[in-house]
């Protein structure tokens, strides 16, 4: 079945699992049922604020299986550009939202035989979904979840704490990646989902052990941090649209009422890519190529800024 | 004929050592084609090679009991051995085998089993172009076809040798070739040798 256009939704229930995170229960709104989502799928969350609206990417906590609800864990960010702190302290049980039907940019390799899974703080959420189907499949793993002190017993009670195979590092543990990959048994891959630092030493230990290019998986979660503001032209259209310090470029096309391309909103799928006629881009995906971004000639929306006080896009 | 326009047949380059890999394992099937570039001597470079009895001591084949490249006695011993070792193996293992048709995606079978991907594995074609041909119809494996129009070996039947290449049997598909008009059998060329 293809899906097109959203999916209406009510908040069923709302669980703070620590200080800084909360669980959130969606089931459909009325009869039926959720679409099956792959495991590491993700849903886009429209939240209508008062000034602004957001839409958001979170992955899906919930088994594949399990069509009567939705569940995505949120961390309250201190620093947010507004999404975590609205869907913390505005979204109440009964509150109607809008979901896309849910997208995998991050999939199981089924071919692995071997999974290892590294997650960093939040970056602990697709692998809630990859769990039950690694522990069904009765495949080999090894999940290490990395985060602060505070958080080892929220992130042990997620993730089933008695299984020998899940392993939860505070920071006060020292832990080495160098051990998690050095004698792993061929057909291993890695997974890993968290702050860019992290990332950034998976990937770079695995290929200093040999690992090919493809058994290292990750998916980061939009780390739009915002930065100086810009204007950007719509050469079709003939619009002219400001970007603010704390708004994505993508964000300000939907504010404008632009229905702009998007999937992931991190910087992953390459859906939002548009085309630059004029002004340069200050790229921040991960799916453009070296080329590409010395070019210049594509942004992807979601994340990337400009250098230059203008953008003109082909659009 | 003998070129059909089958697209999806593997293409195959010269063997080059990765140097992203950490150990690497190389399986020559014919003792005369030994790629460049493979130094037997470096500790990370392990060779297997086929050696049929008779060519033992042959110019520049250890004889028993010398260092150098593991001796097989036929492909199947060495492919016998294959699974077994990459069971064993970890992670950074590159593999190289050059050889037959056949031979090659055989390897890659294997290979395939335990876990290993496109980027840890090379193929590269070396020898004779007979090949396996798959009957469609019984389903027998018919080795060293070097003919355009082969006998197929388990039901008779005048197998028209496709170029369409299975690299999951390793074998290329044998057609009935009189099929529409039985009896009606052309001549067959020697096209694979």
């Amino acid at each position: 079945m293809i899906i097109t256009g959203n999916l209406s939704a009510r908040v069923t229930g709302i669980d703070q699992i620590s200080p800084t995170l909360k669980r959130f229960r969606f089931e459909p709104d009325g009869a039926g049922e959720f679409p099956t989502a792959a495991p590491g799928a993700h849903v886009l969350v429209t939240l209508r604020g008062p000034e602004r609206v957001w839409k958001n990417a979170y992955s899906l906590v919930t088994s594949p299986d399990e069509r009567d609800h939705y569940a995505i864990v949120v961390r309250r960010v201190e620093q947010s550009r507004g999404g975590s702190h609205f869907i913390h302290d505005v979204l109440r049980k009964g509150d109607q939202v809008e979901l896309s039907a849910p997208a995998s940019l991050f999939p199981i390799a089924s071919l692995a035989r071997k999974h290892i899974l590294i997650g960093g703080g939040i970056g602990i959420t697709p692998f809630l979904s990859y769990l039950p189907v690694l522990r069904a499949r009765g495949t080999a793993f090894e999940l290490h979840q990395f985060c602060a002190e505070g958080d080892v017993e929220a992130f042990r009670g997620l993730l089933g704490a008695d299984d020998p195979r899940v392993h939860v590092h505070g920071s006060r543990e020292h832990s080495s990646i160098e051990l998690m990959l050095a004698d792993q048994p061929l057909g291993t891959h890695v997974y890993t989902c968290g702050p860019d630092g992290l990332m950034r030493a998976v990937a770079e230990t695995a290929e200093r052990y040999g690992w090919p290019a493809n058994a290292v998986h990750q998916e980061s979660f939009a780390g739009a941090s915002g930065g100086r503001p810009f204007t950007v032209h719509l050469a079709r259209s003939d619009q002219t649209i400001h970007v603010g310090e704390s708004q994505t470029l993508l964000e300000a096309l939907e504010g404008a009422g632009i229905e702009a391309p998007c999937l992931c909103r991190g910087g992953a799928c390459g859906v939002c890519l548009l085309p630059v006629l004029d002004g340069e881009p200050e790229h921040r995906d991960h799916v453009l190529s070296e080329q590409e971004r010395a070019e210049g000639k594509i942004i992807a929306t979601c994340l990337s800024r400009a250098k230059t006080d203008r953008l003109t896009l082909d659009y | 004929m003998i070129d059909q326009g089958i697209k999806s047949r593997p293409q195959y380059e010269p063997l080059r050592l990765d140097p992203t890999g950490k150990r690497h394992l190389l399986l020559v099937a014919e003792p005369d084609h030994r790629p460049e570039g493979f130094e037997t001597k470096a500790p990370t470079i392990e060779t297997w090679i086929v050696v049929p009895r008779d060519a033992e001591g042959a110019a520049g084949i250890p004889l028993p009991g010398e260092d150098g490249p593991r001796r097989f006695r036929s492909l199947r011993q060495m492919l016998d051995c294959l699974g077994p070792r990459l069971a064993q193996e970890r992670m950074g293992l590159r593999l190289y085998a050059t050889g037959r048709e056949d031979f090659l995606w055989d390897v890659d079978g294997i290979a395939r089993r335990a876990g290993m991907g496109k980027g840890e594995v090379q193929l590269s074609h070396a020898g004779s172009l007979a090949r396996r041909v798959y009957c469609v119809h019984c389903r027998t494996y018919n080795e060293g076809v070097t003919m355009t129009i082969a006998r197929c070996e388990g039901c008779g039947a005048h197998l028209f040798v496709r170029d369409h290449f299975s690299r999951r049997l390793s074998a290329f598909m044998g057609v009935k070739v009189d099929a529409e008009v039985p009896g009606d059998v052309p001549s067959a060329e020697q096209a694979y040798l």
